[in-house]
């Protein structure tokens, strides 16, 4: 049963139709299934399937993966409302684009993609000082700051992801906040992330979610 | 000798030139060229005509730029803000369509050469038809119509629509887009304009599925081009891969020339393209601001290697960014001229 629910809603995104993945969950309820396993059945294990098709045929496309992350925003925000318990969170994220860009899509389908793992996410906005990603993430008791950039100036400025790096050295929390990168330039080039001193990068919002998953194992272990 | 724009005119028709043709795409840094801060610089024609000129004669590359940038295009659509920044290209600060009744509202301009927006561009074309006009091709920019939205409403409300937004909303945005891009060709064309970049990421299938590419992308970039023809149209995804469309797009638009992106193998767009058309090599510029001269140099040796065989070729950079040393682009330069020479 539930592995045909999984099919249908993950063909339902790749075919980008959101009305259809919408149905596929609502008709699951009605025949029993609860919201604790649409969540950890449906929705997660399909954006783990669409991590494994992406890596293997590398064809997924912009309008899946904003529409992969919009669902699985909504729909886990959705069930978790009706959560028998209230859910514990896996961890916590400060996500943003740095100081000078506001290009915000890419943050927002990492973003929706992190929410779909049950992953609190402190959403900064676009352009975003590097002391006010510290602050936040002091202050909310995040695990990882996740630095978005569209272009190159904003991605290698010493106000973006190395201004979070020279903040978090000085204040000694590189142990306990981890710095995750990614947007255009880091998909061009690979090893950016280590220039500008970031913990990890990943070239898309589905790869980040395991990422940062990983990075607040780390942190909480 | 030949000019620059008899060599990529014999390497288009298929004919052999001296060497392949060399585009080399540096805007902001005219401003570093002529001393002026990216707000002052961009404010003037004249400014960006002296840049561009400069900096052909200190490289000695084929091309020249009458693009300012991108953003430039909203503000001809009425956009009032643009966000400038000290070592990087200006960005678009507001978005003039937050509201679908905006997009009823959106006025294309009945003359777009009248716009003080479009006045600054002219001037700068006046520059290069007089200084270089027949000799260099002189390259304009211009977006497509399915991917200008992302500038006027952003790009999550413009893939918001396209997905699952209202198909009447939609498609009037699309038309008048398309009305726009077609009075900017003609006005660009008329103003001296020889190339047509044609930039539309929304023709990618990294962006669309292959099904809405064929029900959307192609039949709006026959309606931008149609009426204005192909000629010297190059077509460009902003650096998204474009090879799964080339044959698509050769079939229904008859462009004749294809800028492949950076990650795409160049062999596999020239076989791609079977012939059919002019194919751009081009280089992962982002990278080059780290490589040694020498990786530059080994990298433009390799991209030349795998598109000059069966001729059609060209060597292209993407947008080059700012902070690449000026080392970098001499190597590369001269790389492709040493191993781009023909006869
Ligand atoms: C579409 C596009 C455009 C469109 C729309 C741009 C816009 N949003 O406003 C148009 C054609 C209008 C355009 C214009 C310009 N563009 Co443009 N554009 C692109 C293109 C093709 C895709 C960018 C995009 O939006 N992708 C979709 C988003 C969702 O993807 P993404 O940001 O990469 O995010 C994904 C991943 O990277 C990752 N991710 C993102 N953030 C994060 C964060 C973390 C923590 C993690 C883990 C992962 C992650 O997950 C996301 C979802 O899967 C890229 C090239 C490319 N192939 O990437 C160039 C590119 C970004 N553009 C570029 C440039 C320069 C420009 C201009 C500045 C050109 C100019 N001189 O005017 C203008 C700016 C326009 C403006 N805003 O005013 C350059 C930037 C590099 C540089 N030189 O600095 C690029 C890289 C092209 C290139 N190689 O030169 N562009």
């Amino acid at each position: 049963m539930l592995d045909r629910v999984l099919n249908a809603y993950t063909e339902a995104i790749y075919d980008t139709d959101r009305d259809r993945a919408f149905q596929v969950v609502h008709d699951a309820l009605a025949e029993g299934v609860s919201p604790e396993d649409i969540v950890f059945e449906i929705v997660s294990p399909s954006l783990e399937m669409m991590v494994k098709a992406i890596s293997e045929s590398d064809t997924a496309n912009l309008a899946q993966h904003f529409l992969a992350s919009q669902i699985g925003a909504d729909i886990t925000e959705e069930m978790m409302a009706r959560f028998r318990q209230a859910p514990r969170m896996a961890g916590s994220v400060v996500i943003g684009t740095s100081q000078g860009d506001f290009h915000g899509l890419g943050k927002r389908i990492v973003a929706g993609c992190l929410k779909a793992a049950v992953i609190e996410v402190i959403d900064l906005g676009t352009n975003v000082p590097p002391e006010r990603f510290v602050d936040e993430a002091v202050s909310r008791d995040a695990q990882v700051i996740a630095v978005s950039s569209m272009m190159v100036h904003t991605a290698r400025s010493e106000s973006g992801c190395l201004g979070v790096r020279r903040i978090l050295r000085e204040r000694r929390l590189e142990d306990r906040i981890k710095v995750v990168v990614g947007g255009a330039p880091y998909r061009f080039d690979p090893e950016l992330y280590r220039i500008v001193q970031a913990d990890a990068w990943a070239a898309n919002g589905i790869a980040a979610g395991e990422i940062i998953a990983r990075l607040i194992e780390e942190v909480q272990s | 000798m030949t000019t620059a724009v008899q060599r990529l005119a014999d390497t288009a028709a298929g004919k052999m030139a001296d060497r392949i043709p060399v585009f080399c795409n540096l805007l902001d840094q005219g401003a570093r060229e002529l001393g002026l801060p990216l707000n002052e610089y961009y404010s003037r024609g004249e400014y960006v005509a002296e840049g561009q000129l400069r900096l052909q004669k200190k490289y000695g590359y084929d091309n020249v730029w009458c693009l300012f940038y991108v953003g430039k295009e909203a503000e001809l659509f009425g956009c009032r803000k643009i966000i400038f920044a000290e070592d990087g290209p200006p960005n678009v600060g507001e978005m003039i369509l937050e509201t679908y009744d905006d997009v009823y509202r959106l006025q294309v301009p009945e003359d777009v050469t009248s716009h003080p927006a479009f006045e600054e561009t002219r001037k700068c074309l006046d520059i290069l038809k007089r200084e270089v006009g027949g000799k260099r091709p002189i390259c304009a920019y211009v977006t497509a119509s399915m991917t200008l939205p992302a500038i006027l409403m952003g790009m999550e409300n413009w893939l918001a629509l396209l997905l699952s937004g209202p198909l009447d909303v939609r498609d009037e945005l699309l038309e008048k887009c398309s009305e726009f891009f077609r009075k900017q060709v003609a006005a660009l064309r008329n103003a001296g304009a020889d190339i047509i970049l044609y930039s539309n990421p929304f023709g990618s299938v990294d962006f669309l599925p292959m099904r809405m590419f064929e029900m959307l992308s192609l039949p709006w970039m026959e309606r931008d081009l149609k009426p204005v023809g192909a000629d010297g149209v190059v077509y460009y995804c902003g650096g998204a891969r474009l090879i799964p469309v080339i044959d698509r797009v050769i079939e229904r638009t008859g462009i004749g020339a294809y800028y492949l992106s950076p990650l795409e193998s160049v062999a596999a767009g020239k076989r791609a393209i079977e012939g059919r058309a002019l194919c751009a090599g081009v280089i992962n510029d982002i990278r080059m601001i780290d490589w040694s001269p020498q990786e530059v140099r080994e990298e433009v040796k390799r991209i030349l290697a795998e598109g000059m065989p069966g001729g059609r070729f060209m060597f292209g950079t993407v947008v080059m960014p700012w902070s690449i040393p000026d080392a970098n682009i001499r190597a590369m330069l001269e790389a492709a001229f040493e191993f781009g020479r023909l006869q």
